[in-house]
């Protein structure tokens, strides 16, 4: 315990210092305004993208002094992060999800798989981007986002 | 016990013979309400000090036979009768429904009365007697549906078992009676000084055998998990609720009353079976998947509860401690009422389940909760009793019991300091592990989803069964809220016990005082400030609520994305039970077999997963098996001797004759 303790204080603090918050999106809803839980799911993702989620909630970039939460069931969130094109075995799945996630609900698109389909748009097995199943709110582009614009999009839902 | 195995019981058609036609299961069923009654009544007299002697001397010839009831029997004949009246009322309907012949609807009244008359029994003759008739009428009542093999096997155990057993009480009562100098229950009980100290510990080992076999006690329990399920719903509540309790009248009439105070060994015996027995039972009860088998060993376990008061009690009269022994007597008796009431309408609202399904595999029950509403709630309340929770009919006895063992001052012996807590950890460990098997046996066979198509279209019981199954229910509500209706009868029963300080009797008012002990509790309170607090928050949050609540939206079930959700994925009994049987394996020793088969011969893909768990009774194979082995081993060598020949037959006469006329020379 003391050791614990000590390690604990000889690390002190290594989140990075909050950059300036970002405005509001252009059609501001109020979901997640203060406070934003979300339930993942990747659609199909080379995992890239789950890299750079779990990278937003380590201690260094630490989304959740901005609001922001991953929880583990649609029924405790406010909305969905998708990550990776829509396979068809996970299309259903999806949908299913998203439709248990409480309205009002927001559907936030991680990477270009999820935004647009990505390097994989052209492959078998591949219904399309998120935007094909169900309606996206947010997309945050790049292949893979990094870490600090996936939390710039987190921080113009929760305005913190 | 068996996951896999189905036990399917077939419902309609039950016994040998013709079906008995329209009025004949309502006339059994008033016959056995009417010996209930009179039981009741007869009851109250004993208690009242007026069950003075009847004597029917052309009824027997010799012997003749004699009534009198006592106070405690007076005790135990209300408890009978309560049982019979539910038991009676709800066989009419259960008789109509599922078919029954005369013989198996003579069983109900008959064995009633028999059991009542063991209780009324004056003299060791009329005692032994009727003994034997309700031995035979229970057994008549387990083989009702004696084409199943596993209700002759039943049959078989408990044929065996219950006739040793009135071996054995029989030569410990004939002992007692012929160094007593007398046949009278009264005048033995102030004859028993005479007997010598051998004759007396062996009167007491024998009949304590006899008696805590009927009362189901490890060892001699393995007859009760096979006999009781098997019997017919009433039936089975006769046996389970009303026959153990006769056990247990045996024990404290016959080993506390009449042969005690006695030595230090027959309280720690005593104790330490009882102890064996709640722990043993109620494992077995928590891995149980058979409805009313899983209620047959929580019996064992109840009984082992109160064999441990009645332990208790005797050990705290050997120490001189008369105030804690009248609590300790007086907790195993209120439990032995509050068991016959919980396990009666356990076993009928169980009866009622199984009739409308035709299944006692917990496995493949489920969802009767909206398709038989009133049962549902009556095992509910059965089950409540039976956890030993306040508002349900265990709770006063437990406390009571744990308040006559935690109160051992300090320094009143090492005996004394070793064997109570050790009772206490029993008591605590039953109770607990008991609302597990409880929870289980409601949660898994009740809520839920049916997983079976015959629990989908189970029909509610009729009304006569619900009548016989509220009547029960209505005296868990009374043992539960209002002990003190016992109390009259403790008094007098405590009256009874030589040893027992009266004054120190715990009284069972509104609020619990135990004048020998620190120690109050109030049930009824209790009770009101549960139902109060529940009915509070239900309203209040209901308001809150109703104010601020958006329109509600129908949304599929979260299922994790797979498909929808079917009884496949529910708790079944034996995935709630894994967990209790994993940490006890080293007692129940589970045997259990995983067989995987591949698709194609690959290790990596897998066709299918047969999982089999099977759970037996460690006491039946471990002690039970090598002697039946010994047993038919000797009888094999003895069978050698007669093997059909006439001349070797008139030779053994010839050889017997000889020898007779040799000795007697
Ligand atoms: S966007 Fe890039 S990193 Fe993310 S899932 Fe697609 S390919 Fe992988």
């Amino acid at each position: 315990m003391a050791g614990l303790t000590g390690r604990i204080r000889r690390l002190g603090r290594i989140a990075e210092p909050a950059p300036p918050a970002p405005g509001p999106l252009q059609d501001a809803s109020e979901v997640g305004r203060g406070s934003l839980q979300l339930r993942h799911v990747d659609a199909g993702s080379c995992n890239g993208c789950e890299v750079e989620i779990s990278g937003c909630f380590s201690p260094v970039y630490d989304a959740e002094r901005y609001g922001a939460r991953l929880v583990a069931s649609p029924r405790h969130a406010d909305g969905v992060l998708v990550s990776g094109v829509v396979t068809r075995n996970m299309a259903s799945a999806l949908v299913d999800a998203v439709n248990a996630v409480p309205a009002p609900r927001v559907v936030i698109a991680v990477g270009d798989c999820a935004c647009d389909g990505g390097v994989f748009s052209e492959a078998y097995g591949v219904v399309g981007p998120a935007g094909a199943v169900i309606g996206v709110d947010v997309a945050v582009p790049g292949c893979p986002p990094e870490p600090a614009q996936i939390i710039d999009a987190l921080r113009k839902l929760t305005r913190r | 016990m068996t996951a896999t195995v189905e036990s399917t019981v077939s419902a309609p058609r039950r016994g040998t013979g013709r079906p008995a036609a329209g009025l004949a299961p309502a006339l059994a069923g008033t016959v056995t309400v009417g010996l209930g009654g009179a039981a009741g009544l007869l009851g109250v007299l004993g208690i009242s000090g007026h069950g003075g002697g009847v004597r029917l001397g052309w009824l027997l010839p010799l012997a003749g036979v004699d009534f009198a009831v006592s106070a405690t029997a007076g005790l135990f004949m209300l408890l009978v009768g309560l049982v019979a009246v539910a038991a009676g009322v709800y066989s009419i309907g259960y008789f109509r429904t599922s078919g029954a012949s005369t013989i198996t609807l003579a069983v109900a009244p008959v064995f009633t009365a028999a059991m009542l008359g063991v209780l009324a029994a004056g003299s060791v003759v009329t005692l032994l007697v009727c003994w034997e008739m309700m031995a035979l009428a229970s057994l008549v009542g387990v083989l009702s549906d004696h084409h199943r093999p596993a209700a002759l096997d039943a049959g078989r155990w408990y044929a065996g078992m219950t006739q040793l057993g009135f071996v054995a009480i029989l030569v410990g009562l004939v002992v007692l009676s012929a160094s007593g100098g007398s046949g009278d229950m009264v005048l033995l009980g102030r004859h028993a000084g005479r007997l010598t100290p051998t004759a007396r510990n062996a009167v007491f080992a024998l009949t304590a055998l006899g008696f805590g076999s009927k009362a189901g006690l490890v060892p001699l329990h393995v007859w009760l998990p096979r006999a009781h399920p098997e019997a017919p719903g009433p039936v089975s509540a006769l046996m389970s609720a009303a026959m153990v309790a006769v056990g247990i009248y045996g024990l404290v009439r016959v080993d506390v009353q009449i042969l005690g105070p006695g030595p230090r060994w027959w309280a720690v015996a005593v104790l330490g079976f009882g102890a064996l027995s709640a722990v043993y039972g109620v494992l077995q009860a928590s891995v149980s998947t058979d409805l009313k088998r899983l209620l047959a060993y929580s019996t064992t376990e109840n009984m082992g509860v109160v064999a441990v008061g009645v332990g208790a009690g005797m050990l705290l009269i050997d120490y001189h401690r008369p105030g804690a022994a009248a609590v300790a007597i007086a907790a195993a008796l209120v439990h032995t009422v509050a068991h016959a009431v919980f396990k009666a309408l356990l076993f009928l609202s169980a009866g009622a389940a199984v009739a409308a399904t035709g299944i006692r595999d917990l496995d493949r029950l489920g969802g009767l909760a909206v398709r038989m509403p009133a049962t549902t709630i009556l095992f509910a309340v059965g089950a409540l009793g039976a956890s030993g929770l306040p508002l349900g009919a265990g709770f006063v006895s437990e406390w009571l019991l744990l308040q006559a063992l935690i109160h051992t001052e300090p320094g009143s012996g090492t005996l004394l300091a070793v064997v109570m807590p050790v009772a206490v950890g029993v008591v605590a460990l039953s109770t607990g592990l008991g609302v597990a098997a409880m929870v289980k046996a409601f949660g898994v066979g009740f809520l839920a989803r049916p997983r079976s198509p015959e629990a989908a279209e189970a029909r509610e019981a009729s009304p006569s069964m619900v009548a016989g199954m509220s009547f029960a229910a209505a005296a868990c509500g009374v043992a539960a809220v209002a002990p003190v209706v016992l109390s009259a009868a403790l008094d007098k029963v405590l009256g009874e016990t030589p040893g027992v300080g009266l004054s120190a009797a715990p009284s069972l008012g509104v609020v619990l005082r135990l004048p020998g002990l620190a120690g109050s509790v109030s049930p009824a309170v209790l009770a009101a400030a549960v139902v109060s607090v529940t009915l509070a928050v239900v309203v209040l949050a209901g308001r809150a609520g109703a104010r601020r609540r958006p329109a509600a939206v129908t949304a599929p079930l979260w299922t994790c994305g797979a498909g929808p959700l079917s009884e496949r994925m529910e708790y079944t009994a034996t995935s709630f039970a894994q967990p209790l049987q994993q940490v006890f394996d080293v007692v129940l020793r589970p045997e259990v077999d995983v067989e995987v088969s591949h698709a194609g011969g690959s290790e990596y893909l897998v066709e299918r997963v047969r999982f089999r768990s099977r759970v037996d009774d460690t006491v039946e194979l471990r002690l039970y098996r090598p002697i039946l082995a010994a047993v038919s081993r000797w009888a094999g060598w003895v069978r050698r001797a007669h093997p059909g020949s006439v001349h070797l037959y008139i030779g053994y006469g010839a050889i017997g004759v000889t020898v007779v006329l040799v000795v007697a020379r």
